[in-house]
């Protein structure tokens, strides 16, 4: 249970709410990078934290970021003309560079400097990796570029996927720390999804539904142990990261590549779920790229030519009930990104957390609240930076191992669950 | 197995994986389309939980003095109970035999506490109560209630945050490490305590 304002509080990230404010103290994944691939191609549109933006590739290669409207009559540049280092409105030429500073307006005279006086509200736009970041902030508090692993490991290691999911983006990040689920939801994916299969400890899994769970605070955010009974006495243990505000990666199954999330509000009704997969340090196969590109693993199949998933409210997911009842699928639904989404899509725009019965094993998800809100109101009222925006806390990884009753795995598996350039993921 | 692109639904006469085609006009509220703010008011309001049975346990001195600060807020039906440092414990004490106390000091008894408790949360900044722990997480275990625990880190050293982990680790189903004391009643209003 969550009081109102609380809720309220957490899942409003418009302009000067305080979580909107808090999401724009760190860099945020905007586009994927072939959204714009290619000097002077068309601008892609995009809405972040409630703002409407349109974002473009000049004829240097420079990105740019900026409100998605021409100041002089509010036509959208999206149906600009993107050309000579610039985005200009087709309307009556009004000119912008990659900062959304104006740099032509052919009806004034030239010398008169007019220009120099209209500038659009513009956000940078870096290439990290295969994803476009942006910092929505005051440039005074910019922090450290992203160095996320997924996104500096080497080009053939790593892929990303992006996906509309209709609902706010609290419901959806507490998914990804909601270790107590996967037992039911995803049950089915671990024997047939090409990027589960096979794994040795997905026989633990099988055959403990019910594990016991560890919440850990780390600078940065959270650790949390999903512990299960192994050979000998011994447990198996899967840990997840989540890093403030909305990072979160999967624990590793075997040799298959790793993966994650980030969830980006669009507004508060609608979210961008940031899917991602790499291995630190081997190529991903031919077969595990297409399995990716085919909405295997984490990620999910599309609408053509859009990011809304194929399988979406419109169709009731394309619920398959003689899949459930076979039990191929737990829910249905088919693939991990859509079982999940489905669900928490169906809990409605903002879910309601005054009406929730949390339990003990959702105390991942009560200490992600409380920190978040600790953070949002220093933040708010303090001025506090918040945890999760510099490099030692984004150099994670999530991991599994087996460990003996006595150790404790914060300890235990401290280099496991740091990101380590050319060092293997430990998994089981 | 992934959906070709040509089976995507289109509009209500589509025919969907695994299912007949739809031929019949479906209201907005029979479908998955209904997760919208306008249909959310429709959602049915009737209170969905009967009020909990909460009873914390402070298992040390500084873990008592944390609890007790938020002993006074308005609890559903919480009991705060205190494991004295004044009793010889060990894991073959009898529940009757457990020295706790409430909050105001009188005597309490464990077996009359955990009657009819739906949930249990042990608070501890060591491991020095580790045999009271293991005493009431038996009884807890017999009575079928779900135990918790919080540490509280509290400034306290590496190795005696391990100490309390490991010794809470074997007793509880979910275990929290928290940095600070203001976990405690964050925890307990999420659980309704």
């Amino acid at each position: 249970m969550l009081r109102k304002e609380i809720n309220e509080l957490l899942t409003e990230t418009d302009v000067g709410k305080p979580m909107g404010e808090m999401f724009r103290q760190y860099w945020i994944p905007a586009l994927l990078a072939s959204e714009l691939p290619e000097d002077d191609c068309p601008p892609t549109r995009v809405k972040l934290l409630g703002e409407r933006l349109i974002a473009f590739r000049d004829s240097k290669g420079r990105y740019g970021l900026m409100d998605e409207f021409c100041a002089h009559r509010g036509v959208s540049l999206w149906f600009g003309r993107n050309e000579e280092d610039g985005l200009r409105c087709p309307y009556h030429g009004w000119k912008y560079d990659y900062t959304g500073q104006c740099i032509e307006v052919p009806s004034e005279p030239e010398e008169s400097g007019f220009c120099e006086k209209i500038k659009l509200k513009g956000y940078p736009l870096i290439k990290v990796g295969d994803v476009l970041w942006t910092h929505m902030g005051d440039k005074e508090d910019r922090p450290p570029e992203p160095i996320w692993e997924f996104a500096t490991v080497p080009a053939e290691q790593t892929y990303s996927s992006k996906r509309w999911q209709e609902c706010n983006w609290l419901q959806a990040m507490e998914g990804g720390i909601d270790s107590s689920h996967v037992s039911f939801l995803h049950s089915g994916g671990l024997k047939t999804d090409p990027l589960f299969r096979g794994a040795k400890g997905n026989k633990y899994n099988e055959a403990d539904k019910k594990p016991v769970f560890e919440v850990v605070e780390s600078d940065g955010g959270l650790h949390i142990g999903a512990r299960r009974n192994a050979e000998d006495g011994q447990y198996y243990w899967r840990v997840t990261p989540w890093i403030m505000p909305s990072f979160t990666m999967v624990p590793p199954r075997g040799d298959h590549p790793m993966h994650g999330h980030f969830w980006i509000p669009i507004d508060d009704h609608n979210c961008w779920a940031w899917s991602f997969d790499y291995h630190p340090t081997r190529a991903l196969s031919p077969e595990e790229r297409k399995a990716m590109e085919d909405g295997y693993g984490v990620h999910n199949q599309y609408v053509p030519d859009t990011f809304r998933p194929l399988q979406n409210k419109d169709n009731d997911y394309l619920m398959d009930r003689e899949a459930q009842k076979r039990g191929d699928s737990y829910s249905g639904i088919w693939g991990i990104a859509m079982q999940d989404a489905s669900l928490q899509e169906s809990m409605g725009p903002i879910v309601d957390r005054t009406r929730e019965n949390l339990v003990s094993t959702d105390n991942g998800i009560i200490m992600a609240r409380h920190r978040l809100r600790k953070a949002v109101v220093a933040l708010r009222d303090k001025g506090a930076q918040p945890p999760g925006r510099t490099p030692e806390h984004q150099l994670v990884r999530s991991a599994a191992r087996v460990l003996s009753p006595e150790e404790p795995f914060g300890d235990a598996m401290k280099e496991d669950l740091t990101a380590r350039a050319g060092v293997k993921q430990t998994s089981v | 197995m992934p959906h070709d692109h040509d089976d995507m639904f289109e509009a209500d006469n589509a025919t969907r994986a695994g299912r007949g085609p739809v031929d019949h006009p479906t209201m907005l509220s029979s479908c998955a389309r209904a997760a919208t703010a306008e249909e959310a008011r429709f959602r049915v309001q009737y209170p969905n939980s009967l009020s909990r049975t909460s009873r914390i346990f402070a298992l040390d001195q500084p873990a008592a003095e944390a609890m007790y600060a938020v002993t006074e807020d308005p609890w559903n039906n919480a009991h705060f109970l205190t494991v004295l440092a004044n009793g010889t414990i060990t894991p073959g004490t009898a529940s009757r035999d457990i020295p706790i106390s409430h909050p105001d000091g009188a005597a309490a008894d464990l077996d009359a506490e955990l009657a009819g408790a739906d949930v249990v949360v042990l608070l501890a900044t060591d491991g020095s109560s580790e045999s009271a722990a293991e005493v009431i997480a038996r009884e807890c275990f017999k009575r079928k209630i779900m135990c918790a625990g919080i540490a509280l880190k509290r400034g306290t050293s590496a190795g005696n945050m391990d100490q309390v982990v490991n010794s809470m680790r074997k007793f509880t189903r979910v275990l929290v490490v928290a940095q600070d004391d203001d976990y405690i009643p964050a925890m307990l209003a999420a659980l309704q305590a």
